[in-house]
Order: C-alpha cells, then sequence, then structure tokens
C-alpha cells in the first residue's frame, strides 16, 4: 500500500500527514537516519538551495551521527569489560589458591597462579588501551559534528534541525 | 574507523547492487527531465526509499552474523595457542569443560598434536596444531575484510537514502512553493 497523496512514509515507519497541498502552510519531513530528525521546512517563501556540498555535508553529518551511536554502545561494552577484569583480580587477590581455573574460549583450564596473574594483567592493559581509543574516537566523533553544525546551520537556519529528539 | 568521504562527482551510479541516488541541483530542471509530476516523482522516490530499507536489512543482518563470528574464531584461537603452549612446556593440560548446563566435568589432555575444528554443515575436521591456527587466522582476517566491505556497503547505502530524503523534501517544498506563488498571484489586491 504506497503512500497516498498527502502523506509521506519516513524511514522508522511513521507517516507523515501533510496538509492538503493547495493550502499553504509549512511542510515538515522527517528524515531520520537513526535517531537524527532532519526537518526541512519551508521558510516565509524564500527556498534555501541545497548545493552537492551541502548534501555532503548532510550525509556526512548522517554517518557521524551514526558512528557516535554505535561508539556509545562499544564504550559501555568496553567498560563492562574493564570492571569485570578489576573484579577478577580483586578476586585473585583474595584467593589463596595455587591453581585456579581460567576461562580460554568455553572451557576452564587449570592454571597456576602466577601466570594467570600475568594474563590478567596483559587483559586489563588492552582492555584500558581499547577504551581510551574508543574515548578518543568518540571525541573526534563529536568535534567533527558540531563543525558540521555549524556550518549547515548557517545555510539553513531554520529549515534545517540537527538535534535529536 | 575513518568516516569515509562520500563520491566526490554527483551520484556514483552503483555499488555492488545498490542503485545510487542521482543528486538533484535543481527541482525544477529536475522534474522537467524527468518528465514527471510531482506526485509520480514522489511515488518513484518513495519506491527507492523501500528498496533501500528492504537492502538495508539485509545488510545489517548479515553485519550481526559476522560481528558475532569473530570473537568465536578469536576464542578458537585462544586455545589453540593454549595447547601450543602447553606441547612446548610438555605439560598436560587438565580442563573443565561444560557437559550440560551448569555441569562441568574434568579433563586431561595431553600430547596433542592436533585438534579437531567444526567448519561446520555438520563436518568436523582434524588438522595439526599448525594448520589449525593458519586456518583459523585466515577465516579471522577475511571474517574482518568482509565486516570492512559491509560497513562500506552499509555506508553508501545511508547516504543514497539521506540523498533521497532530502529530493523527496526538496520536492515537495518546490512544489507547496509553487502553489503558494500561483495564489499570490491569483489574489487581487485588497
Amino acid at each position: 500500500m504506497g503512500p497516498r497523496r498527502n502523506e509521506i512514509n519516513t524511514l522508522d515507519n511513521t507517516t507523515l500527514r501533510s496538509s492538503p497541498l493547495f493550502i499553504s502552510s509549512p511542510v515538515e519531513f522527517l528524515l531520520s537516519p537513526r535517531r537524527i530528525v532532519l526537518k526541512m521546512q519551508q521558510g516565509e517563501g524564500s527556498e534555501t538551495q541545497v548545493t552537492w556540498e551541502d548534501q555532503q555535508n548532510i550525509n556526512k553529518f548522517g554517518r557521524l551521527n551514526n558512528r557516535y551511536h554505535e561508539l556509545e554502545e562499544e564504550i559501555k561494552v568496553a567498560k563492562e569489560a574493564n570492571e569485570n577484569l578489576e573484579d577478577a583480580s580483586n578476586e585473585l587477590i583474595l584467593s589463596d589458591e595455587d591453581v585456579l581455573r581460567f576461562q580460554i574460549g568455553e572451557v576452564f583450564a587449570h592454571v597456576p597462579s602466577e601466570e594467570v596473574e600475568s594474563r590478567l594483567e596483559k587483559m586489563k592493559e588492552d582492555a584500558a588501551k581499547e577504551l581510551q581509543r574508543l574515548e578518543e574516537e568518540k571525541e573526534s566523533v563529536l568535534a567533527q559534528m558540531a563543525e558540521l553544525k555549524k556550518i549547515l546551520y548557517g545555510k539553513f537556519k531554520d529549515s534545517i534541525n540537527l538535534e535529536e529528539d | 574507523m575513518e568516516i569515509s568521504p562520500s563520491a566526490s562527482t554527483a551520484g556514483v551510479t552503483e555499488r555492488r547492487g545498490i542503485p545510487g541516488a542521482s543528486f538533484v541541483e535543481d527541482v525544477e530542471t529536475y522534474l522537467k527531465q524527468s518528465g514527471l509530476d510531482v506526485n509520480s516523482s514522489l511515488g518513484f522516490l518513495q519506491e527507492r526509499l523501500q528498496q533501500y530499507r528492504v537492502v538495508e536489512m539485509k545488510l545489517l543482518a548479515q553485519q550481526r552474523d559476522l560481528q558475532a563470528k569473530i570473537p568465536d574464531i578469536e576464542k578458537c584461537l585462544d586455545v589453540v595457542a593454549m595447547l601450543e603452549a602447553k606441547k612446548t612446556a610438555g605439560e598436560a593440560l587438565i580442563t573443565d569443560f561444560e557437559v550440560a548446563e551448569g555441569i562441568y566435568s574434568r579433563s586431561k589432555v595431553e600430547d596433542n598434536d592436533s585438534v579437531c575444528l567444526w567448519l561446520g554443515a555438520n563436518v568436523m575436521l582434524e588438522y595439526s596444531l599448525e594448520e589449525a591456527k593458519s586456518l583459523l587466522e585466515k577465516n579471522l582476517e577475511n571474517a574482518k575484510a568482509s565486516l570492512e566491505v559491509l560497513v562500506g556497503d552499509l555506508q553508501f547505502l545511508r547516504d543514497q537514502v539521506t540523498i533521497t530524503q532530502v529530493t523527496v523534501a526538496r520536492v515537495y517544498n518546490w512544489d507547496v512553493h509553487q502553489r503558494r506563488t500561483k495564489q499570490a498571484v491569483k489574489e487581487p489586491e485588497s
């Protein structure tokens, strides 16, 4: 069932009913790559042209925004991993045993506690580095998004909305 | 991860079966050239969006699969590395493995020269430790490379979706603008 005359389907399946074409009122169009909403509203009679460069900026913003959300998820996972490793090393200090069961793949291998300690240290180092890498990427993405926002708002002012709802 | 810039030319024709959305420089010329009226061109663009959505679902599913596969392969590599280490040390490996949910059994693995790898399709092959390691490493590389290509495809696809949606908005707005100006011309000064 295709869209009717005055309906527009958006990417997340919501249907926007616009007013019939012969009544002039601002037309809103929801453009939602993931959670960002780009509304192109008609201003009071003025019609800002969209150049290829603008389109590329909009595309880049959409991609950065997606990447930002992916990074948020990945950072959450990385933080959890870091915490688990911390807990594990705390347990290790408390425990008295010589041989511990260390998970490798799906099985638990019997490993002497010194080796466990060194493995754990290495894992903690790697996890910390990974988390830092993700945080840095997030900062860079946010900075680029802020730049693009300046440019796009500068050109389109009210006709575009780059905020998340 | 690098965010690669979109194509510098106005509209790449297609990428791996995904039709590219051609960028519209000017709405009026676009409508004249295509010979469609506003509603039909909106309809066509909507159809395009539907097609894109279908492809996006497919790509996302593939991405999920790959993202699950990669940690699996890494875990297998860990086990093989462990076996190798034990072999060089000449020790037996004692492990606890899961027999059923919550139930583990102890096993002693000595004198390792080979492992069995599950290849899928109900096939399991025995490999020497070195062969197993190189096979797993090759699989891991392939999986990571496929994932990269997939992510590139998804980015391209999302760009085309954005372009198409912006085009829809502009065609629509242009139409409203036209009607408004026509109405303004029609209205006598009162």
